[in-house]
């Protein structure tokens, strides 16, 4: 018996506003109105103007550790775009463009990385997930809220954002047999940014693309340049398609750089060569779509100064908002867990202030505690 | 924020957590001076932690005051970097307040911090303005304790519920304890500190100790003992006198790296010292002769050294450091013998390399270069790190005896003292004698007595049968 091919694919890479801003008019063509790409351009501005304060906040004191999002504005700011606002946003910490986006106050962002808690309590209507600092953790939660939504009728999808370390996670494979196998309107949206801090993406991955890995899964999935935002708005907006009428999952491998260090913690050029981050500095998003936008004639000097001048308020107002948040409340520690607090809990929560913490108040030997009268929620 | 904090006055600025669990960081270089007007994000300094360098950048516009450091400083985090000076402000009437001077009398940081910190919350929104912990010594005083209790309610010190209830436990009141924790936050060992101190006072009244073992640096004549105390960092200080200070000297630089040397050394060898007497009558004439063959002067150190250095090929556990890391003794094989020199801006220990190599003429000329280059600053650091076994000269300065402080992690140092014509006894009748006093110290948890004693012994038999030793 002659030997036949059991499976071939290919796996297509778009790119549509390219790096020297030439524009795909066939595909690229009315996927973002003029009006919202200066909006979405305004938006990345005032993100990357927010990741330089936010860092020197983290050089004095004033925050307790920063991951910059520089270089990767356009791949998550182009998802959230491309979403439905009622869509599930489930990020990772990288993820300030998209969340600013769908209408995250920034100060949340700042409180967060300033360890103030009350930086995850995110409103409701905006459908998005605190900040997952656990490296894939949030992918499960993702095909969870998919499959919720699938269970309950609901027409919402979730999109997960992740690094290409991710994917070595074991988290990444449950999540992604799981959305597979099951049908879950779930999109994996992996910004393969080539470092998983300093450990380069080709030592931890040996196949040529990161989205091959979708495949073994039977799950659809392509790859496009993440610093080009049509690419992005264009693939999110096919996998969404298909997670709504099919309710498949779809794996997106956007291809971007971090420019910065992973997080302050992190002096990248310890272990990257300034020639990768110089090369990779001129494929910056924002520089390509200002170029874009210039040539149309929807932007120009004057306009970016008023921008430049607007970022700096702005992010300057952010910052005094979330530094003069009055002190929590010691007993948030127990509010937000569970909808009703149990009893152990409960008990913590009350002794707290005494001696004893966690034993019963009546084995407290002259302990004055005022207990609630009974907890009720 | 970020586990400091930082005064509501921006008078000063306290180096914060630059990663994730950095808790210090080396002042690589400055990129302001004092009288700068710099802005909020301005950098600061350039700075290196354990992972990264990094730009420390300003919280606030200011004036810079002062700088709390030099380039190679190691900075820890909770610790000022820089003041600011006052700002000029344009209050009439309320000249008190505006002259605010920018150095801070040189209370340990962390007390500074606290103080600071007590004042401002003390002061903030009343008449008199805010008074910042740079203020002078008379204001210090003017604050009562019980003033300070009433005026900022309970639960002032900080610290987590567990040290509360260790407090409680130990009887401590906790307000009353001064906090080295993160923050000025009141720690465990703060409480331990304090209530081991109480003890240890009711002992040292009642009892006297005979222990040669204790921390005395650089001589002891005599009664004439000078001790230096060292800089311990987490015990809990008494609060001191100030009246009637003439100068008032940072505890810094130069000064507080030998201090916490001194203190490592002293908190982890355990220390023994063991001393004795050469009779170097025949060896001084053979000094002499050298001087005069070599046409120059000639101490008897470079002869000592000498000595040492064979005695430690017989006594090789002595030429060692101990890695307490690891929990292993490295014995040495090339002698790399330590010299404690005394500068004008203090104890340096030079290192001069493969002693064992070098005959006197050799030593004496090498242990003189190094001494200079200490006293010049231009000694290489590669000179002043690596020793195996350190010397100390502290005859120059007239010192008989010492119990010299081992150069930790080395395990053993020798102090020389000065040689003094002595009577002297053999076989019935009296002579007149050079007599060259030795002291050493070992770490007893690597060396023992037994050791440190032939050690010493042998290397009398060198001094004192100069044949032997010059072959």
């Amino acid at each position: 018996m002659p030997i036949k091919s059991a499976f071939t694919t290919t796996i297509d890479h778009v790119s549509i506003l390219d790096v020297n801003a030439n524009f795909d008019e066939k595909l690229g063509a009315g996927l973002i109105p003029d009006g919202d790409l200066v909006r979405l351009y305004e938006h990345m501005c005032v993100c990357r103007h927010l990741d330089e304060v936010a860092f020197k906040l983290q050089r004095s004191g004033r925050m307790g550790t920063f991951p910059q999002n520089m270089g990767q504005e356009a791949a998550s700011m182009g998802a959230a775009y491309a979403l439905d606002k009622t869509d599930w946003l489930v990020p990772c910490y990288r993820e300030n463009a998209g969340l600013f986006w769908r209408g995250l106050p920034m100060e949340m962002i700042l409180l967060h990385w300033m360890g103030d808690e009350r930086g995850n309590a995110i409103p409701r209507e905006l459908y998005c997930m605190p900040l997952a600092i656990p490296i894939g953790t949030q992918l499960l939660h993702a095909t969870g809220l998919a499959w919720a939504a699938k269970y309950r009728g609901e027409k919402r999808l979730a999109c997960t954002f992740f690094g290409d370390g991710a994917t070595s996670e074991g988290d990444f494979h449950e999540a992604m047999n799981f959305a597979a196998n099951l049908d879950i309107p779930v999109i994996f949206f992996c910004q393969n940014n080539f470092w998983a801090i300093s450990v380069p993406g080709k030592i931890q991955c040996s196949a040529p693309t990161i989205a091959q890995r979708a495949v073994a899964y039977g799950m659809d999935t392509i790859q496009c340049d993440g610093n080009d935002i049509f690419s992005v708005v264009y693939c999110v907006r096919k996998a969404a398609a298909l997670a709504r009428e099919k309710g498949r999952p779809f794996f997106i491998e956007a291809v971007t750089y971090r420019l910065g260090d992973h997080t302050t913690a992190d002096d990248a050029r310890r272990y990257r060569d300034q020639a990768e981050v110089d090369a990779w500095k001129t494929r910056d998003p924002i520089l390509r779509i200002r170029k874009f936008l210039t040539t149309r004639g929807l932007w120009d000097d004057a306009k970016e100064a008023a921008l430049a001048e607007r970022a700096q308020r702005d992010v300057a107002a952010a910052v005094e908002r979330a530094e003069s948040i009055p002190p929590p409340d010691r007993n948030d520690f127990f509010n937000n867990m569970y909808a009703t607090i149990p009893p152990d809990l409960a008990l913590q929560r009350d002794t707290m202030q005494t001696h004893g913490i966690g034993q019963d108040p009546s084995q407290i030997e002259g302990a004055v505690i005022e207990l609630p009268a009974k907890t009720s929620h | 924020m970020a586990g400091v904090k930082q005064p509501d006055d921006k008078s000063y600025f306290i180096l914060p957590d630059l990663g994730e669990g950095v808790h210090e960081a080396e002042l690589i270089k400055w990129r302001v001076r004092v009288g700068d007007v710099v802005k909020e994000h301005q950098t600061l300094a350039e700075m290196e932690t354990d992972k990264a360098l990094v730009e420390v950048s300003s919280p606030w516009n200011g004036v810079i005051g002062e700088l709390c450091g030099n380039a190679g400083d190691t900075i820890l985090v909770g610790s000022v970097l820089v003041r600011y000076a006052a700002k000029r402000a344009a209050v009439t009437g309320a000249p008190k307040t505006v002259s605010a001077p920018v150095k801070q009398p040189a209370a340990p940081v962390a007390a500074a911090k606290i103080e600071t910190k007590a004042d401002t919350t003390e002061d903030a929104g009343t008449v008199v303005g805010n008074v910042s912990g740079s203020l002078g010594v008379p204001s210090r005083f003017a604050r009562q304790p019980e003033h300070e209790s009433v005026s900022s309610g309970p639960n002032k010190s900080l610290a987590t519920p567990a040290v509360r209830r260790i407090a409680k436990e130990l009887g401590v009141n906790i307000q009353q304890v001064r906090g080295t924790g993160r923050g000025g936050r009141v720690t465990a060992s703060d409480l331990q500190a304090v209530s081991q101190g109480a003890a240890d006072v009711a002992r040292e009244t009642t009892a006297s100790r005979v222990v040669i073992a204790q921390p005395i640096t650089h001589s002891a004549t005599n009664n004439n003992t000078i001790t230096t105390s060292p800089a311990a960092i987490s015990v809990a200080y008494p609060s001191v006198n100030r009246e009637g200070v003439k100068e008032c000297i940072p505890f810094r630089g130069i000064r507080r790296k030998i201090a916490q040397a001194l203190d490592l050394s002293v908190k982890t060898a355990v220390h023994f010292t063991v001393v004795d007497t050469a009779d170097v009558t025949k060896l001084d004439r053979k000094r002499k002769e050298y001087a005069a063959a070599l046409g120059t002067k000639l101490s008897m150190l470079p002869f000592v050294m000498l000595a040492v250095c064979k005695a430690l090929r017989k006594h090789p556990t002595l030429n060692a450091n101990v890695d307490d890391a690891n929990e292993e003794i490295l014995i040495k094989e090339p002698i790399h013998l330590g010299c404690a020199v005394d500068t004008d801006h203090g104890l340096m220990v030079p290192v001069l390399r493969n002693a064992h190599q070098k005959n006197v003429g050799e030593l004496a000329t090498l242990v003189k270069e190094l001494a200079e280059s200490c006293k010049e600053r231009t000694v290489a650091r590669e000179n002043l790190v690596g020793g195996t076994f350190t010397m100390s000269n502290v005859g120059s300065y007239g010192g008989a005896f010492a119990t010299p402080i081992i150069n930790y992690p080395e395990v053993a140092i020798l102090a020389v003292g000065r040689a003094r014509e002595q009577v002297l006894t053999k076989d019935g009748t009296f002579y007149a004698g050079l007599v060259l006093p030795l002291s050493l110290s070992c770490d007893h948890r690597i060396v023992d007595g037994a050791e440190g004693a032939k050690f010493l012994n042998t290397v009398l038999g060198f001094l004192e049968n100069p044949d032997r030793l010059l072959v």
